[in-house]
């Protein structure tokens, strides 16, 4: 039986609950900027703003309560305390964008506190006792704002970790798009399209450009060809080692790949291979292959028994079942094993440098490392040459994201 | 004459289990043979050494009284209905229907004007015509249940064969598809092996039922025959005494209605 009793216990107004879970998110990140204060050298700007975590902190533990005027009253003057810190930490600190954030962290949460203590629907519920009707209507409110709430306060701390990932790529299209060589700067100001123009027509950057291609594109055609059908086995079959292999495939991959840089460069010199695109090809797909191997078995896995079962009274042999069924319901997972494999051998650098020297074979990765060293500090050349060699991969993705989704929803063998 | 023999067959597993021990069984042509008894009894592993989807560890299987032991699944000219159904989800139903005809080869292969008439008149009996350019999972499990019957079918087999192919229907639905396989089985002939774990379906579909337990066949008979003798304890238990409950539990519920319309 619900009594009146138990509807005023579980009334709270959608402020303060909201106002508990924001002010724990901001003693959080609090802590993580006096930790950063602290880096920076500390001083009374570390001492205020440990002053603003204890507030924040007592704040949440002293939030208004039912019919309890006291507990209102001190959530306003802790709110106003918080507030007033981040103030003062604002006067004292310079004024660049990354100081203005850090004190808002501070100013905010102060701001809203005061705001929505003071607020009617907190005011009348924490100084009198309400009525039930006004309780009802209280959580009807709760019910249409919480949501908005909730999404709001997602939003804006997903947003920190967007600009976190885009700020590098907009300074990099920055120092792209600016005259000169200048590495730093703020953002803005006269734009020109020359270091692009430079990179697209220097010789040099389109035979790294080939070279990548045919590694990378090699990679993935021979990594599938071979992964493919391994992936099957390990999947279908039960043969003498397969669990060891299986394994053995995981332990090689859990060694850094530069210990066996020294033995790789001794192998390929011996068969003939260095500064060969072959060379390369080969020694990413054994790397990219455990993994590749690994992906495509769990997804054969999932392939149910039945259907190579129809298929095989429907007159297929082995290998008919593999391509005619299997296959094309793997088509999904064998486009993200594709992926990895390109991104892998697209990416590498380590490799690349050490088996192929000679200028006209660098892939890209090794070629814009070389404009460091060969050119001075063209930044401007290199940043752009930076975003023209993450183009392909960027469009490759968009590409795949679409044919991605549309593989994972088909598929469904029962009802 | 399409009839089929097991003949001392029995199937041992890698891991030393014994799945079927020893089992002469024969189905007569156009006899619609129920397979029976509860799970883990053989009976899917009986059907499935039929379909060439496991090998025979003893003993001989044949149809038509050809030993098919070592032929391919694909040869035997059979036509299985899975219990998942297990329709290829990335054709169309008239592909998954065709795809068996599209795969014979020689002089077993159809002309394309033939494999028409044949999805044609296959729809038509499973109407199927308005869905033909759909995908499996835009079908209803009753839906999808029947095109798993029209891919068996279609190839006009030699025997038919079903695994439980109506466990995943709602209860309606069974009841439906159990009368509609009754109904093309009297109107096709097709000799025809049911397996199923449920009792009243064995009753009302088969001419004659084998009840397995164990791996070991208990009884061979028409249904009320084994209703009536039950052969041992066994089938006296699983088949009589279940039937018997169920016939209880609906009197009970009908005395009870007649009792409260006399007060």
């Amino acid at each position: 039986m619900i009594s009146e009793s138990t509807v005023r216990r579980w009334y709270v107004p959608v402020e303060v609950e909201t106002l508990r879970r924001w002010l724990l998110v901001s003693f959080i990140v609090n802590l993580v900027l006096l930790s950063i204060d602290m880096l920076r050298g500390g001083g009374m700007v570390l001492r205020i703003g440990f002053l603003g975590l204890v507030a924040i902190g007592l704040l949440i533990n002293t939030l208004p309560e039912a019919s309890s005027p006291t507990t209102r009253n001190t959530s306003l003057v802790l709110g106003g305390g918080v507030l007033l810190i981040g103030l003062v930490r604002f006067m004292m600190t310079p004024m660049t964008a990354f100081d203005a954030w850090m004190q808002a962290w501070l100013i905010g949460p102060g701001a809203l506190t005061i705001l929505w203590v003071s607020s009617p629907p907190v005011t009348a519920w924490s100084t009198r006792n309400l009525s039930l009707n006004a309780i009802e209507y209280g959580l009807a409110r709760n019910q249409r704002y919480g949501p908005r709430l909730r999404a709001f306060g997602a939003h804006l701390v997903l947003l920190h970790f967007v600009v976190l990932t885009l700020l590098p790529l907009l300074w990099i299209l920055d120092i792209a798009l600016s005259p000169g060589n200048a590495l730093g700067g703020s953002l803005g100001g006269p734009y020109t399209g020359e270091h692009f123009s430079n990179m697209l027509g220097s010789e040099a950057f389109w035979t790294w450009m080939r070279n990548s291609l045919i590694v990378s594109i090699g990679t993935t055609l021979l990594g599938l060809v071979v992964a493919i059908p391994a992936g099957y086995a390990f999947s279908r079959y039960k043969f003498t080692g397969r669990d060891v292999s299986m394994f053995a495939f995981l332990l090689v991959q859990m060694f850094p790949g530069i210990i066996i840089l020294v033995p790789y460069f001794l192998v390929m010199k011996s068969l003939g291979l260095l500064n060969s695109h072959l060379g390369l090809i080969l020694a990413y797909c054994v790397t990219a292959l455990p993994l590749c191997v690994w992906m495509l078995k769990g997804f054969f896995d999932t392939v149910p028994r039945e259907l190579e079962e129809a298929a095989l009274l429907d007159g297929c042999n082995q290998f008919q079942v593999f391509t005619k069924v299997v296959l094309p319901l793997s088509l999904p997972a064998v486009a993200v094993t594709a992926l990895f494999s390109f991104l892998a051998a697209w990416n590498e650098f380590l490799l690349a440098l050490t088996f192929n020297t000679s200028n006209d074979m660098y892939t890209l990765p090794v070629g814009l490392a070389s404009m460091i060293s060969s050119t001075g500090q063209a930044w401007g050349d290199f940043a752009a040459a930076s975003l023209l060699v993450s183009l392909p991969v960027a469009l490759l993705f968009l590409f795949f994201q679409k044919f991605l989704i549309e593989g994972l929803s088909a598929g469904g063998v029962k009802g | 004459m399409v009839n089929v023999n097991f003949e001392h067959v029995s199937k041992r597993y890698e891991d030393g289990f014994e799945a079927v021990k020893g089992l002469n069984l024969e189905v007569q042509d156009g006899e619609f043979l129920v397979l029976l008894g509860p799970s883990g009894c053989g009976k899917s592993t009986t059907l499935r050494m039929l379909a060439g989807l496991e090998e025979v560890t003893n003993g001989t299987i044949s149809i038509g009284g050809v030993s098919v032991n070592h032929l391919p699944a694909g040869a035997r000219g059979l036509g299985m209905v899975f219990q998942s159904y297990a329709l290829y989800p990335h054709m169309t139903i008239r592909d998954n229907m065709t795809f068996g005809l599209r795969m014979a080869k020689g002089k077993d292969r159809l002309s394309e004007a033939e494999i028409n008439t044949r999805v044609k008149e296959t729809a038509n009996m499973l109407e199927l015509s308005e869905h033909l350019g759909k995908k499996p999972k835009e079908l209803s499990g009753g839906q999808r249940q029947r095109v798993a019957l029209g891919r068996a079918l279609i190839r006009r087999p030699q025997v038919l064969l079903m695994d439980e192919p109506l466990s995943n229907l709602d209860a309606e639905l069974r009841h439906q598809m159990r009368r509609e396989i009754r109904r093309l089985h009297d109107e096709l002939g097709t000799t025809t092996i049911y397996v199923t774990h449920d009792q009243i379906e064995a009753m009302t579909l088969a001419d004659r039922v084998a009840i397995l337990d164990q791996g070991v066949l208990q009884q061979h008979a028409p249904p009320l025959e084994a209703y009536k003798q039950p052969a041992n304890e066994f089938v006296e238990s699983f088949l009589c005494r279940h039937l018997d409950d169920l016939v209880d539990t609906a009197n009970t519920l009908l005395r009870s209605e007649a009792q409260e319309e006399v007060n």
